[in-house]
């Protein structure tokens, strides 16, 4: 104990660096200006996408969420910003906001960002499923065990959905037979093969699933299966099951923009797939992404649960 | 326009019982660094890949990257029990024995950080950062971990992806030093150069709360490490780190080992979510009852 306590002083830390992004950043491109832009290659003949982005608006919100058991806005009940009188709260607002609603960019072009299918935003749930995880939300807060624990707040890799938004910079890294994601977030990493190699076996599970890719294009199609159960979408949503399947297609559309979709298909939630979209935008030349420690300094079970008894 | 760094984060949320502990938990700053890490174009008129090859592709180098550097991309392990201890050690129960990984099998510890190592030693089951608490490694610690690692290679830019821990370390080859006055890193700050074949590390911003193995060896915030990895072969490579800590050390120290290369056609590095592993232990019959 006493090590873990001491190393939590030390530890935690990343580096942003991105407050005047948006503002910069044009978003959009057009989808005939995707085809008409010629990228640089890499010296395996890769469309070159490399550098270091952010990614926007990716992660929406379904039409009639549930009500976020954390959520700040002091709208829902069981949150704990709502829970003023008792020890749990209040809650800081500056604090977690859930999924948002995202109907399009706000930049000189329109985009639609976030769930584009099904078009009204209504999820193809199985209506047990959904009346599960609705029951699941309500166990989170304040959590009924660590099951009901948010993998972030655990430490634990993110998924492909996580850890991605919210300004954490993020860089594409090309090799022969390879592009790699490096996020600022929590120091994940993710490979995706392009040599053709099938996926793993069933018996491997992954938080980050187990990627292999191809170009078409300029669009990099990247299909994703091996997840565990584990992984989330957002706050409202705040698992799948092992049986997740996504494609996903990274648009190079200029020199700072690349497209982002993904098909969502886990047959054990949903009774078909649904597709999400974004983008990544450039950074400003002359930033850096330096360690985001976070196991190393947090302490976020013990103030759940408290200290574990010595076994 | 203005973004809260911990607008949705979960790692800025507050413990339920303490909210201002998350400020230890999470510091965002803002570094000016001079030189851009943004992309390198390398215009080579090749087609994509995965597509027929075009007649004006440069031959490639057995070897070697495309730039003419030795090409170190791919998945590397070590084979041996540096983890352990770096130093000569008998088995023990649990404990392989194992030949040392230092250059004349001696640490120079002053008096003080000798004993300290002793105590280190002493408490080594509950006390290593890496092994009890799943811990980010440091350098170079993460290197003999008995998990593989990935090196992702390009002119300007070398990545090295751990399986333990999800450690990663980001080493820009653009000849920009190292940031002035940000806090220590796990994993440090790694800058890289080559010399003449030999990929050239130089590590700062070290922590001090990372130790060089089970043993207890440690280290102040004043590490410095200065890797070289060196290719012997395209499937072995020569793994040398120069140890320098004046808080803890009367002169730097070396150490070596060689690197192999897995090469199985579908070599990875999968997952190994230490952290989760021991919270599903130690939290698995939370709540607790009092």
């Amino acid at each position: 104990m006493r090590t873990l306590l001491s190393i939590s002083i030390a530890t935690t830390f990343a580096i942003a660096l991105l407050a005047p992004l948006n503002a910069q950043t044009s978003p959009a491109a057009k989808s005939d200006a995707a085809q008409s832009y010629s990228p640089p290659r890499t010296p395996d003949g890769q469309p070159d996408m490399q550098g270091m982005y952010t990614r926007n608006g990716a992660v929406g919100l379904e039409a009639h969420p549930p009500e976020n058991p954390i959520d700040p806005s002091g709208k829902n009940a069981l949150s704990v910003s709502a829970r003023a009188g008792d020890e749990l709260g209040p809650y800081p607002k500056i604090f977690g906001e859930g999924g948002r609603a995202l109907r399009g960019g706000k930049g000189r072009q329109q985009r639609r960002l976030g769930i584009i299918d099904p078009e009204d935003r209504n999820l193809p749930w199985r209506p047990e499923q959904d009346a599960k995880r609705r029951d699941f939300l309500i166990h989170m807060n304040p959590p009924a065990d660590l099951r009901h624990v948010e993998l972030n707040a655990r430490c634990a890799l993110p998924g492909i959905f996580q850890g991605e938004d919210n300004n954490n910079p993020f860089q594409f890294m090309q090799r022969t037979g390879e592009v790699v994601f490096l996020y600022d977030y929590n120091h994940t990493s993710r490979v995706i093969h392009l040599d053709g190699r099938p996926h793993l076996g069933k018996d491997i599970r992954l938080f980050m699933g187990d990627s292999i890719g191809h170009w078409e294009g300029n669009t990099l199609v990247v299909d994703t299966t091996n997840f565990n159960d584990r992984t989330s979408y957002s706050r409202e949503i705040p698992y799948f099951s092992d049986s997740l399947h996504t494609i996903e297609r990274f648009t190079i559309e200029d020199a700072n923009n690349v497209g982002y979709e993904v098909t969502i298909d886990d047959p054990v939630l949903f009774t078909r797939p649904w597709k999400v979209a974004g983008y990544f935008s450039k950074v400003p030349k002359g930033f850096e992404s330096l360690e985001f420690a976070c196991a190393e300094g947090s302490q976020t079970l013990i103030d759940m649960f408290g200290i574990p008894p010595q076994r | 326009m203005t973004h809260h760094p911990c607008s949705v984060s979960i790692i800025c949320q507050p413990p339920f019982r303490a909210a201002s502990e998350a400020q230890t938990i999470k510091i965002r700053r803002m570094i000016p660094v001079a030189a851009a890490l943004l992309s390198v174009f390398l215009l080579a008129g090749i087609p994509a890949a995965g597509q027929a090859r075009d007649a004006k592709a440069a031959p490639a180098t057995p070897g070697r990257t495309p730039d003419g550097k030795p090409d170190f991309n791919g998945v590397w392990q070590t084979m041996n029990t540096a983890a352990v201890d770096i130093l000569d050690h008998t088995g023990q129960l649990g404990q392989p024995p194992g030949l040392g990984v230092v250059e004349g099998n001696e640490i120079p510890y002053t008096p003080a950080a000798a004993a300290k190592q002793k105590e280190n030693y002493a408490h080594r089951a509950t006390d290593d950062p890496t092994e009890a608490n799943c811990f980010m490694p440091g350098v170079p610690r993460a290197t003999y971990m008995p998990f593989p690692f990935e090196i992702v290679q390009t002119p300007k830019q070398v990545a090295i992806r751990y399986e333990f821990a999800h450690a990663l370390r980001n080493i820009p080859m653009d000849g920009s030093p190292h940031p002035e006055g940000v806090p220590d890193a796990w994993m440090g700050d790694s800058r890289g150069h080559w010399e003449g074949d030999t990929l050239v590390v130089d590590v700062k911003n070290l922590i001090d709360q990372t130790w060089f193995d089970h043993a207890g060896n440690f280290h102040s915030d004043a590490l410095h490490v200065v890797e070289r990895y060196t290719l012997t072969d395209p499937t072995h490579a020569l793994y040398e780190a120069t140890i320098e800590d004046p808080k803890v050390f009367t002169k730097p120290w070396k150490i070596s080992m060689p690197l192999y290369r897995h090469v199985e056609k579908n070599a990875r590095l999968l997952e190994y979510e230490c952290v989760f592993y021991l919270q599903e232990e130690r939290f698995k019959d939370a709540p607790f009852h009092k």
